[in-house]
């Protein structure tokens, strides 16, 4: 009598045994360099995203895969041979007769497929008992029919030195937390990160996280997070960091928060541009009033302190906003060369900007400078501007991204020792598709400027969208981190399976059946995209210590004799 | 097209009106019942101890005047609602042809006449039997062992060989019991078997277990066999003809092989039969090894490939590709 079977050469196991304390979750048996199908029992609980470690015994390689599908499989070759099962159980079942029919010896009739995508091979350490350092990418198979072994601490120790100092979370295989750190690079915030998820699958909970990794970061960092809900201002406040590492600014009158107030001088054409959706003609009355306004013409209309100077950016919307009439105005001042319905369409939307709280004609009252400095200092700094509508958003948005890139790319261009000890900075913004669309002008538009040269400036873009299929794909392209939550459309997990810089292409079902939390963290640092569940900021900032005191500073007179 | 129309007209006739005789065109020597009545069949504890064999062949390697074939035959214990033992047999290797199958039968040690004609189902048939009779002395009383196939064995096999083994099956408290997949008893023209499950669900309903008893052997041609046909299972697509040792009772051997066919992928056929079905295949991929290493014996041996080619291409495959 021989026994069920047992490839020669292959280790004495069988799925279900044991191997070196680890159970054999599966016998690899086919595919090839990239992609791997093992066999497992017909119980084993295998989830997609799972990943697993297919241990070679004739080269000492550890090949780590992920599971990408699951499917059944059977003994039987005949076609149909499972559907008729199915219903003569299911007969049994009408009959209320259940179990009438048994499926004898189940466990070895059938059994379950994996397939997965094998992200790489640990090298065999450099001597016995040393730890496995190297990994390699896929270029060779493993030997067929090795075991599959659910994953060593060990195995991942590797991933742990790649994990960056912006932690996010816990590594997850599957619907198991793993008991290791994964994050991004904070420099590879220079370089552009987006969080792409569905409502609820905790995209604001990772923003978050991520601020609560700048606030930690001693300075390293700097993030501009534009708020348009008001969500962040309360849960970033509660960090026990905050006091020293966060600055807030407000649209509206809100506690331990500073004033949002931008000067019209602060803000240039471009933004409007940027922030309103503008007709040909519409964008030629604003030019044609910007040089109305500069060239002296439109001086006496507007207040001394913004006179319509060049380099005076919007103050003239001030003067042009107290029109009344508009129709004397266009006549004379215009000399009718601008259609009068265009010239209200402008007229409107100058009144509304000038009326805003949180614009100022005045340009002392900027804001702009203040933030620029709590980034420089390495600060998270929140802007709320909930009670704005969704273009004055933008507008703000787009002045204070401006101003950064402008700051940024002048010390980089005019004083590259002091761009050196500037922190990377990133500016993250909801709602990105509104910016990042294709069709909007990318003459004007600071935010695509910001995709495509930032990253030279140290200068990055937190783009956090529902809808990613709306970017544009160049613009999109530019982006070096992914964190992908969970995606019910399958055009958005499409446009990012071509852009991400790690290969995602088989995870679409991954994608599709991430929970809450649960996402793909891909970036360059990593050799493959790592799946993560997310910090709960909750937790996270129950479980973060209060920042160090301060060193005590000498007394003035000891200060002086140490001088 | 007319021949074709009226083949099938005749054919009509044969399956709904070929007559009511019963008949069995193989000539196995068997006693038909003068009246066959159908009785509900009752589901008993499955025996203690059940075996079951099956035989697998293959042509490996064809050259017209000697073939090569694989035989063997594969043996499953089954106890407690699982195969506890299964033995895919040893895969024998047969030249038949140019008087070569005279050397495999007698390395068989079977009791065939040795100037009997000597073919590939005759080697296989007592490949199968001889593990049917190591399955009767392994067994433990009261068990029941399966034989795929009717109890008769190859015709070139001395009836009181069976006799024999039928005799030391009784003394052991074994009884033998062989299942036929496709049977060839007819009534008339038509197919006994479905001429059968017709009338059952007329008389007895759709759902139910039911058997008759169809015939017996003659005393003349050896040992005494009651053959009988059964649904065993009540959403059993098919009734299958068994046969049992004329000593048996037919019930209750039915009954308890009921037991043993519930199985969900095919309700009314037993079991540990499928299981020894499975082993005994000898499927693609075994002709092939089969043949490399053939292969690698004529090049050891000094064979040219051309000499190889031009013995075992299939020509007539060839000439119909080309």
């Amino acid at each position: 009598m021989t026994g069920l079977g047992q490839a020669e050469g292959m280790e004495a196991t069988n799925p279900g045994e044991r191997t070196g304390g680890r159970v054999v979750r599966g016998r690899l048996f086919g595919r090839n360099v990239l992609d791997g199908v093992f066999r497992a029992a017909p119980d084993e609980d295998l989830f997609l995203g799972e990943l697993l470690v297919a241990v070679d015994a004739a080269t000492d390689r550890r090949y780590l895969f992920r599971v990408v599908d699951v499917t059944y499989g059977s003994e039987h070759r005949e076609p149909g041979w499972a559907e008729r099962i199915a219903g003569t159980l299911l007969a049994d079942d009408e009959r209320g007769e259940a179990g009438l029919h048994p499926l004898h010896e189940q466990a070895r009739r059938t059994y379950r497929v994996a397939a997965c995508r094998c992200l790489g091979y640990l090298a065999p350490p450099e001597r016995p008992g040393a730890p496995r350092t190297v990994f390699r990418k896929p270029k060779s198979l493993p030997t067929q029919f090795s075991a599959v072994v659910a994953p060593e601490a060990e195995d991942f120790e590797f991933l742990a030195r790649q994990m960056g100092d912006l932690p996010v979370g816990q590594l997850r295989s599957g619907e198991t937390v793993v008991d290791l750190r994964v994050g991004i690079p904070g420099a590879s915030l220079a370089t552009h990160v987006g969080i792409f998820a569905t409502t609820g699958m905790g995209k604001s909970n990772l923003m978050q996280v991520l601020a609560a990794g700048a606030m930690r970061a001693n300075g390293r960092y700097g993030l501009l997070v534009i708020d348009p809900h008001g969500e962040y201002r309360t849960a970033l406040g509660r960090h026990p960091w905050a006091g020293e590492a966060l600055r807030v600014y407000a649209n509206r009158a809100l506690p331990a928060t500073s004033s949002l107030r931008i000067s019209l001088a602060e803000l240039s054409v471009d933004d409007l541009r940027t922030a309103y959706e503008w007709s040909r003609p519409q964008e030629e009355a604003l030019y044609e009033l910007e040089r109305h306004y500069s060239t002296g013409s439109g001086a006496a209309g507007v207040s001394t302190s913004s006179g319509g100077e060049a380099g005076q950016g919007l103050a003239w919307l001030a003067a042009f906003a107290a029109i009344d009439d508009l129709a004397g105005f266009r006549d004379v001042e215009l000399s009718a060369r601008v259609a009068l319905s265009t010239l209200q369409v402008v007229h409107r939307r100058a009144r509304r900007i000038t009326t805003l709280r949180c614009i100022s004609p005045d340009p002392a009252v900027s804001v702009g400078g203040r933030i620029i400095s709590d980034l420089l200092a390495g600060k998270v700094v929140l802007v709320d501007v909930s009670g704005l509508g969704s273009t004055e958003e933008v507008l703000v948005g787009s002045f204070l991204t401006r101003r950064v890139l402008d700051e940024w790319q002048a010390a980089y261009l005019d004083d590259p020792e002091r761009h050196r000890r500037m922190p990377v900075v990133a500016i993250a913004l909801e709602e990105a598709q509104r910016v990042l669309s294709g069709n909007k002008d990318r003459e004007s538009n600071v935010f695509p400027r910001l995709a495509r040269e930032g990253r030279k400036f140290n200068v990055g873009l937190c783009a956090i969208t529902q809808q990613p299929r709306l970017l544009d794909d160049e613009l999109l392209s530019q982006f070096n981190t992914f964190f992908i939550l969970g995606l019910a459309d399958d055009k958005d997990r499409n446009i990012l399976r071509s852009s991400s810089k790690q290969d995602i292409s088989a995870q679409s079902a991954e994608i599709q059946t991430l929970m809450p939390g649960e996402c793909l963290i891909a970036n360059l640092a990593a050799p493959f995209a790592v799946p993560a569940l997310i910090d709960r900021y909750d937790h996270l900032i129950r479980d973060t210590p209060p920042p160090p005191a301060p060193r005590p500073t000498a007394a003035a007179n000891v200060s002086a004799l140490v001088d | 097209m007319t021949a074709i129309t009226d083949t099938a007209t005749r054919l009509a006739r044969l399956l709904t009106a070929g007559g009511d005789a019963l008949r069995d065109p193989t000539g196995s020597g068997l006693v038909f019942e003068p009246l066959i009545d159908l009785g509900p069949l009752e589901r008993q504890a499955p025996p203690p101890d059940v075996w079951a064999v099956d035989g697998g062949q293959a042509l490996v390697a064809d050259a017209r005047t000697v073939q090569l074939y694989v035989t063997r035959a594969a043996t499953v214990r089954w106890r407690d609602g699982a195969v506890v033992s299964e033995d895919e047999g040893e895969l024998r290797a047969h030249l038949v042809g140019a008087g070569e199958e005279r050397r495999s039968l007698a390395a068989l040690g079977s009791p065939v006449a040795p100037d009997a004609a000597v073919d590939v189902n005759l080697l296989r048939d007592w490949g199968e039997w001889a593990a049917v009779a190591a399955a009767v002395d392994a067994a433990e009383p009261e068990a029941l062992v399966l034989v795929d196939g009717d109890l008769q064995p190859d015709w070139r096999i001395p009836s009181q060989w069976l006799a024999d083994l039928l005799a030391r099956a009784a003394e052991r408290r074994v009884t033998l019991a062989g299942v036929t997949k496709h049977s060839s008893l007819a009534l008339g023209g038509a197919p006994l078997l479905g001429v059968l499950e017709r009338r059952a669900e007329r008389e007895l309903g759709p759902r139910t277990r039911w058997w008759a008893k169809v015939a017996t052997t003659r005393p003349d041609v050896g040992a005494g066999l009651v053959v009988v046909v059964a649904r065993l299972d009540p959403d059993a697509p098919f009734a299958f003809r068994v046969d049992l040792p004329a000593g048996a009772d037919p019930a209750a051997v039915l009954g308890s092989l009921a037991a043993l066919s519930d199985d969900a992928a095919f309700p009314g056929y037993p079991y540990p039969l499928t299981v020894a079905d499975r082993l005994a295949a000898c499927p693609g991929w075994l002709r092939q090894d089969i043949w490399d290493q053939v292969e690698a014996g004529l090049a050891g041996a000094g064979v040219p490939a051309d000499v190889r080619d031009r013995a075992f291409t299939d020509r007539h495959r060839l000439m119909e590709r080309s």
